[in-house]
């Protein structure tokens, strides 16, 4: 059949080249490779068709990785006296904000090892994560000891008389 | 072939009116009558979990008629579905009993299949679909482990994501797409419910069907003696032993089965699926674990470079998947296979200890 098919091409529809250098009943357009490339595009274009919008769709949007942006209240210096800490929202993110001998001190409260939150530990004074007993340095965020890569990000805290804010954005 | 004859000749009633019409008769018999090896022994195991997938999707039908995913609402429809709903303890229970045996049983399975040499030619692709399905089994437990909204629930999943979001050039990416945004939120949480109960079911039900018309077309390998390849002399088949496939195989799976769903049954009545504190996204527990089957990674993160952790497991489960294309020996008898025995040894040894120290 497909033999046929060929033979029926070339006889009739398809122009000839009149080239001596190729066979006077070789097609001048290849036809049956030419409906394979518009058949393999209209594949692969039907594929990136539908898979498009559905990436997009899955993709998060925007709003959803804007952070909050401002002055975000923390604590205060009662509840949160000298060699105390906290972990607090700020906006959608925590933070753990720690008085140190040094002043108030804010970071992520998400440990860089697998994303648990960190606590402070009174009693080592530092904090520490309670998935892989990763701890960090109150003063720094560095990492003391255990598995987390890196220390945990630093954020700006000011102290507004007895009032301690985190400020983001 | 005569006593067939006469019982397709007894067929009952409504039976016979619908072979009447459909003629499936003989493709029924060619699903049923064959033989197998009476050397296999494969100790019920593949079916074993079909039949937990199965009762899988009914009491995961029955859960997501109660269930509700939103973080509003998510723990509190657990909770209602435990306590208010007429055997809801029960079902859920189920359902958190075969899920775990479920993934005993495939392991158990891989493991018959591996000592047996089973995945070697001509059944690699058999064994290669059938990797597909541990993973999406995995993932199964993974997406189900968040829908309860709980404590263990959410910072699982959070570990669990953000070990997704470390994997090298795809990680953030994934992440993103995993949780819907930077963090576990309800976008993850409905995502997650997509996933466990539209996405992956249908995976696994399309991968099962053709896993077995692998296993129907070139059916039980004989762990004695390798298959005979093309074109070279091999042992005589017509002096082998076997046995029929229905009913004798399949009575003994059944007889399994029941067997199977007595433990559940007796698993979920003693130890009924808990639930803890709701989800709070600012306060991960002291001593929070994941599932049991991913404490061994859980804690060799704990000693290794989180690189090393996340990719290392990876390429062991790629190593695994494709085996019967790395594994060239054609020796099936374990004896003659020491090398490969003893990586399985070294790697079951420490995955069990990895996990008993996590469990600690």
């Amino acid at each position: 059949m497909p033999d046929g098919l060929q033979q029926t091409t070339s006889e009739s529809d398809v122009p000839t080249v009149p080239d001596a250098n190729r066979g006077a009943e070789e097609p001048a357009v290849p036809r049956r490779g030419f409906l394979k490339f518009l058949l393999s595009f209209s594949v692969v274009s039907s594929i990136a068709m539908t898979i498009t919008p559905i990436v997009g769709f899955l993709a998060p949007s925007k709003a959803a990785n804007a952070g909050a942006g401002g002055k975000v209240l923390a604590g205060t210096l009662d509840t949160l006296p000298v060699g105390k800490g906290a972990v607090v929202a700020v906006g959608s993110k925590p933070a753990i904000v720690v008085n140190t001998a040094g002043g108030v001190k804010a970071f992520s409260a998400i440990c860089t090892h697998l994303g648990c939150i960190v606590l402070w530990d009174e009693a080592a004074s530092n904090i520490v994560c309670p998935c892989h007993d990763g701890r960090f340095s109150p003063a720094t965020g560095a990492v003391l000891s255990g598995p987390p890569p890196a220390p945990l990000p630093q954020l700006t805290t000011v102290v507004e008389g007895n009032d301690i804010f985190i400020v983001t954005g | 072939m005569a006593t067939d004859t006469r019982r397709e000749e007894r067929l009952w009633g409504p039976l016979e009116w619908a072979e009447s019409r459909l003629h499936l008769g003989p493709f029924i018999a060619a699903l049923l009558h064959v033989r197998i090896p009476r050397d296999a022994k494969t100790f019920y195991l593949g079916g074993i979990t079909l039949f937990l997938f199965v009762i899988q999707v009914i009491t995961g039908t029955l859960l997501a008629l109660y269930y509700s995913p939103t973080p509003g609402s998510a723990y509190e429809s657990v909770l209602a579905i435990t306590s208010d709903v007429e055997f809801g303890w029960l079902i859920r229970s189920i359902h958190h009993w075969a899920a775990n045996l479920m993934i005993i049983s495939l392991v158990l399975h891989m493991l018959r299949i591996f000592l047996q040499a089973a995945y070697k030619f001509p059944r690699e692709l058999t064994w290669i679909v059938g990797g597909g399905m541990f993973g999406i089994t995995i993932l199964f437990g993974f997406t189900g482990y968040l829908l309860p909204w709980d404590q263990r629930a959410y910072w699982a999943t959070t570990v669990g994501t953000e070990i997704a979001g470390a994997v090298p050039l795809i990680g953030q990416p994934l992440l993103l797409l995993l949780r819907g945004g930077p963090d576990v939120t309800e976008a993850t949480l409905s995502r997650f419910f997509g996933i466990h109960v539209l996405v992956l079911p249908l995976m696994l039900a399309g991968l099962t069907a053709l896993h077995l018309l692998f296993v129907h077309q070139q059916g039980l390998a004989n762990p004695k003696r390798p298959e005979p390849r093309p074109g070279r002399p091999g042992p005589d088949l017509t002096t082998e032993k076997t046995k029929p496939f229905f009913p004798d195989y399949v009575l003994d799976e059944l007889i399994a089965w029941y067997a199977v769903m007595a433990a559940i049954v007796i698993l979920a009545s003693l130890f009924p699926a808990g639930l803890e504190a709701k989800a709070d996204p600012l306060l991960t527990p002291e001593h929070i674990k994941p599932e049991w089957y991913f404490l061994g990674i859980y804690e060799l993160l704990k000693y290794v470079p989180r690189d090393v952790g996340i990719i290392g497991p990876m390429v062991l489960v790629g190593i695994i998947i494709l085996l019967p294309l790395l594994d060239r020996n054609q020796e099936v008898r374990p004896r003659r296979r020491p090398i490969a025995l003893a990586c399985a040894f070294v790697l079951l040894v420490g995955l069990g200890y990895l996990t008993i120290l996590g469990g600690r």
